[in-house]
């Protein structure tokens, strides 16, 4: 019970700072908003075209602000040393991790949230009867590219290249993600092919639970010295 | 070696550590009984700031061992996060958080209630209740080290690590700091301090121990207190 309030103050200190600040909710959605208008653009004019990339579009730009996010997340962290004064309490390191998962998760669905209907709007594709398993999808990819994201922030955190270091070491790894997303999603928008799109969700989960056992495992090698 | 002191809140032996070139701490033995206030000293770069790292689990000993009352800082790391507090040369807060919340903060993170009065009354013990609610990213590197002082009074650790408590504070600062570990001593806690400013240790501490080449030796007993054996 106490690991799981941890979690929660870790979270809503985040979250509350985030709500002041406004870092990443301000350079995500405008990254974000930019990506889907010139990847539109590039698509032209063929309705068929953008619908196919719209899901694509729609990943590109998650995935672009979701480095962002987790980036800025822990640079608040290293201010005035107080990840090191948080460290020096008897909190789980896991604790720690899954709070900065939660806070990350929750702006990245967000974003995903505010950026379906744009897409949706921008490239023309219909979200019709499959818009509750696109939306279940949207919540498993962002959750898995947190995981990852997170993971690798924390490691990165304190080198003078991590703003350059971080996409390097945590794409390779968040590929499968991504795929199965996309996939997911285009099946959902492009096809209807809802019980494809099923199979790729799956398939989603199944990579979230593979990264969050191995990441609940090494983060605490993250942040020991 | 030291001759053990009994039942030691802090027990350092052969504990070696350093940074790739030559050991910050070579090998060094050190025992403190419970309820000491001992005073570290030593030049820049000395090793006093590391060894107060090590016992609070954020650095790992290269060879030896060290105890905090009892528990290993390595395979016990957790049970000896619940017995300390540490005081840090920058202020540990986060600058987007208000002072209050970062002290609730602190304080559910020790499994505490952070809503008890006793977060007002840390924060007016050190003079900050007037700025409780602004954001500390507002407050002065006095008002900082005000709060961190807010935050160790509140953790009621058995065992405090305290780094240049006097840093960036004024008089009235310097004087709580002095007033907080006499507090401390007569509470039973165990006070290790790392400090350039020699008169107050020799009026605060119970022995002063200097870091030097990497060895300890403890150089002047103000309180003729045992308890306190350190060598190398």
């Amino acid at each position: 019970m106490n690991d799981l309030r941890a979690v929660l103050w870790v979270a809503r200190k985040d979250l509350l700072q985030e709500s002041r600040s406004k870092a990443v909710t301000v350079a995500t959605v405008f990254f974000s908003a930019v990506t889907l208008g010139v990847l539109a653009f590039a698509f032209g004019e063929n309705p068929l075209l953008l619908r196919e990339g719209a899901m694509g579009a729609l990943w590109v730009a998650l995935a672009f602000a979701g480095v962002i996010s987790a980036a800025q997340s822990w640079q608040a962290d290293l201010e005035d040393g107080a990840l090191e004064a948080l460290l020096v309490w008897p909190v789980p390191r896991a604790a720690v991790y899954l709070g900065k998962l939660l806070a990350n998760w929750g702006l990245m669905t967000a974003l995903g949230a505010l950026l379906l209907p744009v897409a949706a709007g921008l490239y023309g594709a219909p979200l019709g009867p499959g818009l509750l398993l696109l939306l279940l999808v949207i919540a498993a990819g962002t959750l898995g590219f947190a995981l990852i994201a997170v993971f690798y922030a924390g490691l990165t955190a304190n080198l003078r290249a991590r703003e350059s270091l971080l996409p390097v070491l945590m794409f390779p790894v968040v590929v499968p993600i991504l795929l199965a997303a996309v996939r997911a999603s285009n099946a959902i928008v492009g096809s209807g092919d809802l019980a494809l799109a099923d199979a790729w969700l799956r398939l989603l989960v199944g990579f979230d639970l593979v990264y969050a056992v191995v990441c609940l495992a090494l983060f605490r090698f993250v942040v020991e010295a | 070696m030291v001759a053990p002191v009994t039942g030691a809140a802090v027990e350092l032996r052969g504990l070696v550590h350093g940074y790739g070139g030559p050991p910050v701490l070579a090998g060094i033995d050190l025992d403190v009984a419970a309820g000491r206030v001992v005073a570290l000293h030593g030049p820049n770069g000395a090793g006093k700031t590391t060894l107060l790292r090590l016992l609070a689990t954020r650095l790992r000993p290269l060879a030896g061992h060290a105890r905090v009352l009892g528990f290993d800082v390595v395979r016990q790391a957790h049970e000896v996060r619940e017995r300390v507090a540490a005081l840090a040369v920058y202020g540990g807060a986060y600058g987007a958080l208000s002072g209050r919340e970062n002290l609730r903060l602190a304080a559910a993170l020790r499994g505490q209630d952070p809503h008890a009065a006793a977060i007002d009354d840390a924060l007016g013990r050190v003079g900050l209740a007037h700025a409780a609610d602004h954001l500390v990213r507002a407050y002065s590197s006095g008002m900082r080290k005000r709060l961190a002082l807010a935050r160790l009074a509140l953790a009621d650790a058995r065992v405090w690590l305290l780094d240049e408590p006097y840093a960036a504070l004024d008089e009235a600062g310097q004087a709580l700091v002095d007033d907080m570990m006499a507090a401390a001593r007569a509470a039973g806690r165990t006070v290790l301090v790392a400090s350039h400013d020699l008169p107050r240790s020799l009026a605060t501490a119970d022995a002063v121990v200097e870091i030097v080449g990497g060895h300890l030796r403890v150089v002047a007993r103000p309180q003729r207190a045992a308890g306190v054996e350190a060598g190398a």
